[in-house]
């Protein structure tokens, strides 16, 4: 990056299965509003505006940031809508980033939301391939494989599911803006129903409507606000081809080279001690275990024992989705930019009932597609 | 303006507009474009640093249609990545700009889109509002007539005005073999055709045909060992505004007049009839005077040449067509323009838009010099 950006507003909606007190353009405008209150700014500040979401097939509506200008203060600025699956809200935000790293704009509002309640999810998720057999029945068809085969081969056994859902619930008990905050147990988890071999009812994300906004900014910008920046250090999205012989789909080279490519910028060599929390997009506990892997936090095969020895729970060593992640809150489009702001209020102190303590160094990440999108950013209270 | 990185096109690949590619899916249609862009430049997929794409899933009519795209730009091992839900101009102007904050010295820019899967009028009544413009039926031909219509009213253009400039782009794009329509027409054979919606004749409008286009950017230290003459990126800026169709004053494009005047600022330019040519992504002649009214362009003018390639009048690619206004642009300024040359041209601007009347303007300033320093 050319030059330092800040994240210096985070605003997000509350969080539920159905938002039927807004239209879709309401529910963007709450996690608009908070966003630029936050930042204590008006419109008028405002560059330009990055927008993300999921298929429109989620809400019916063709390239929906169409008729979202008005609701989201864009009339007569640049604006761009992006879509890179499910990691779409974490690769929005990084769009956003080159924006102001360019030197060409000084305060971008960056936005993703899923309206899900407008729609079929499970229908939208489930496409239907040229000369294939329609085999996808949802996202938890499509992943129950990869978890099955993580399984396999690391050993994992049965219950690591059940405590990674149960800690998601416990630390949503504490985020307000959470859709599932009720608590859960490992028995609830055992014993709900199977869903796609492995994954459980309750190992399974919801579905949710919901929006968040950033509002991120030059130094000299971020030094204005009234509020501690959280400093982005390094931020990166790629993506690898689906049919490559040999391709690991339970630990993607493409999150492997993003996690490397961000740590390298950042400057993090020892990641078990610098940094202090991660968000990550676990729609399915098992996929905890997996990206601890492929995130590099501990050897193959090793990351289930991670959640077996609870070192991944509030107030133990390494906080893992302190927020409650995307088990308790899934809006599909924003929920990676929810990971983005959720690391980046921790390392501004203003996280709340789930705040880590001292935390100074975040991280921030996303997939989506098959196992085929990473996006991922690193973030600190010091520039 | 402070001083800015040139960046220049090196490389475009299309495949000729169709109704429909009858026994191609959308990736196997890119897959060529990309290997071919790649080796007018003489390089091989390594050296390009960054990938972006544009597509809509709602013209391919499934969801992440993108996502196999993936494996038709060479995206192992894993590429540094974006996709947008934008015609692939504005996928350019993302890769430039990451150009500009120092992420990358090379990109390529693909746009595909299997229009022939659906009905794209019915799909294109879905980017309006669902609550009070999409109930109501509209689809882009008839926002577009409710535009030309308010347009003649103001303007005293008349249906014999229309039809002569639909028949100046048809009559330049019989000289492009790219396109989908490669037949003449004149003013009155066009004055013929029946209302598709009025004021607008079946004449006036485009035919919808699908493609797969791949650019090549590189910034400068690169550009000139890709490209024998490189086209350099002079100015560029792109607006949105309000869709509501009657809260805006459709006789005028706010959007593209202020993206012009910051596109025209950006490149050291006063006026946009400083440049050479012009290509318009119009998708009616009231759309083509409405753009010249928002540049500054006087529209019975020779100069500078406007449409060469015949316009999108005569091909109608969703989500290629911007691109393919840039990489006429290209074959302009870099002698690949054949039988469509426009002599002595040095300097251009080439537009694209999306949403309904105009809605989103992008504008660049594209030129056979480097801009800054």
């Amino acid at each position: 990056m050319k030059r330092p950006v800040a994240v210096v507003g985070v605003g997000q909606t509350q969080h539920s299965s159905r938002r039927a007190d807004v239209n879709i353009a309401g529910l963007v405008r709450e996690a608009v509003d908070r966003a630029l209150q936050d930042a204590g700014l008006e419109h008028t500040d405002i560059d330009a505006v990055i927008i993300g979401k999921a298929p429109d097939m989620l809400e019916g509506v063709a390239q929906p940031e169409q008729f979202l200008v008005g609701a989201v203060g864009a009339h007569m600025k640049p604006m761009l809508r992006v879509h890179t699956a499910g990691s779409v809200g974490a690769s929005t935000a990084l769009a956003a980033v080159t924006h102001v790293a360019s030197g060409l704009y000084e305060r971008v509002l960056t936005i993703a939301f899923e309206k899900q309640s407008e729609g079929n999810a499970m229908w939208a998720l489930s496409p239907n391939m040229p000369f294939m057999p329609p085999l996808v029945a949802g996202a938890g068809g499509f992943f129950a494989p990869y978890c099955r085969a993580y399984i396999q081969r690391s050993g994992c056994p049965a219950h690591i599911g059940a405590l990674t859902a149960v800690n998601a619930r416990a630390n949503a008990a504490k985020n307000e803006y959470a859709h599932l905050r009720e608590p859960l147990t490992v028995e609830d988890v055992l014993e709900s129903p199977m869903l796609w071999d492995p994954i459980r009812f309750g190992e399974t994300c919801p579905s949710s409507d919901g929006a968040i906004a950033l509002v991120l900014a030059s130094e000299a910008a971020a030094r204005k606000g009234p509020r501690r920046p959280a400093w982005i250090k390094s931020g990166a999205s790629y993506a690898e081809a689906m049919w490559v012989p040999g391709r690991d789909q339970v630990s993607p080279l493409a999150g492997r080279t993003c996690a490397k490519h961000v740590y390298d910028q950042a400057g993090i060599t020892d990641l078990w001690n610098q940094i202090d929390a991660a968000e990550i997009y676990v729609p399915f506990a098992w996929f905890e275990a997996m990206w601890l892997e492929n995130l590099g936090f501990c050897a193959e095969s090793d990351g289930w024992k991670i959640i077996e020895r609870g070192e991944q729970k509030l107030g133990a060593h390494l906080p893992i989705n302190p927020s409650g992640g995307v088990l308790a809150t899934n809006p599909i489009g924003a929920s990676g930019m929810i990971r983005f702001g959720e690391a980046a209020l921790q390392v501004m102190g203003r996280a709340g009932e789930h705040q880590v303590e001292g935390a100074k160094t975040a991280l921030g990440h996303a997939y989506g597609g098959g196992a085929q999108y990473f996006a991922m950013w690193i973030v600190a209270s010091d520039q | 303006m402070s001083s800015l990185r040139n960046v220049a096109i090196v490389g475009f690949a299309q495949l000729p507009v169709v109704a429909r590619d009858l026994h191609r899916t959308s990736p196997e249609m890119l897959y060529p474009v990309v290997r071919q862009a790649l080796a007018d430049c003489g390089v091989e997929r390594d050296a390009i640093d960054f990938q972006i794409a544009g597509s809509v899933d709602y013209m391919d009519g499934r969801p992440f249609g993108f996502v196999a795209a993936l494996d038709v730009m060479g995206s192992w091992p894993p590429r540094l990545d974006l996709h947008l839900e934008m015609d692939a101009s504005f996928c350019a102007y993302y890769a430039w700009l990451r150009m500009q904050a120092g992420d990358c010295d090379t990109a390529i820019v693909v746009g595909h889109g299997k229009t022939s899967e659906g009905d794209p009028r019915r799909v294109l009544n879905l980017q309006l509002d669902p609550y009070y413009q999409a109930p109501m039926g509209l689809d882009p031909v008839s926002t577009a007539a409710l535009q030309a219509s308010a347009y003649m009213a103001r303007s005293g253009v008349s249906d014999r005005d229309l039809a002569s400039v639909a028949a100046a782009n048809r009559t330049a794009g019989a000289r492009n073999p790219e396109n989908q329509l490669h037949t003449a027409a004149t003013p009155d054979e066009l004055l013929k055709t029946p209302w598709a919606v009025e004021p607008l004749r079946s004449g006036y409008l485009p035919p919808v045909g699908e493609t797969a286009t791949c650019m090549v950017l590189a910034a400068e230290g690169k550009a000139e060992s890709m490209c024998d003459r490189p086209v350099w990126i002079q100015g560029v800026d792109h607006r949105t505004e309000l869709q509501t169709i009657g809260a805006r004053d459709l006789t005028q494009s706010a959007s593209a007049r202020l993206a012009a005047e910051q596109a025209l600022a950006m490149a050291g330019l006063q006026t946009a009839s400083e440049v050479d040519v012009v290509e318009l992504f119009a998708l009616t002649p009231a759309e083509e005077l409405i753009l010249c009214d928002a540049l500054g362009l006087d529209a019975q003018a020779a100069r500078p040449v406007r449409n060469p390639s015949g316009g999108p009048l005569c091909g109608y690619p969703i989500m290629s067509t911007g691109a393919i206004r840039m990489a006429e642009i290209f074959r302009q300024l870099s002698g690949r323009a054949g039988a469509r040359a426009v002599p002595g041209a040095r300097r251009a601007i080439a537009h694209a838009t999306q949403g309904h009347c105009l809605q989103h303007n992008i504008i660049w300033v594209l030129g056979t010099d480097r801009r800054w320093a």
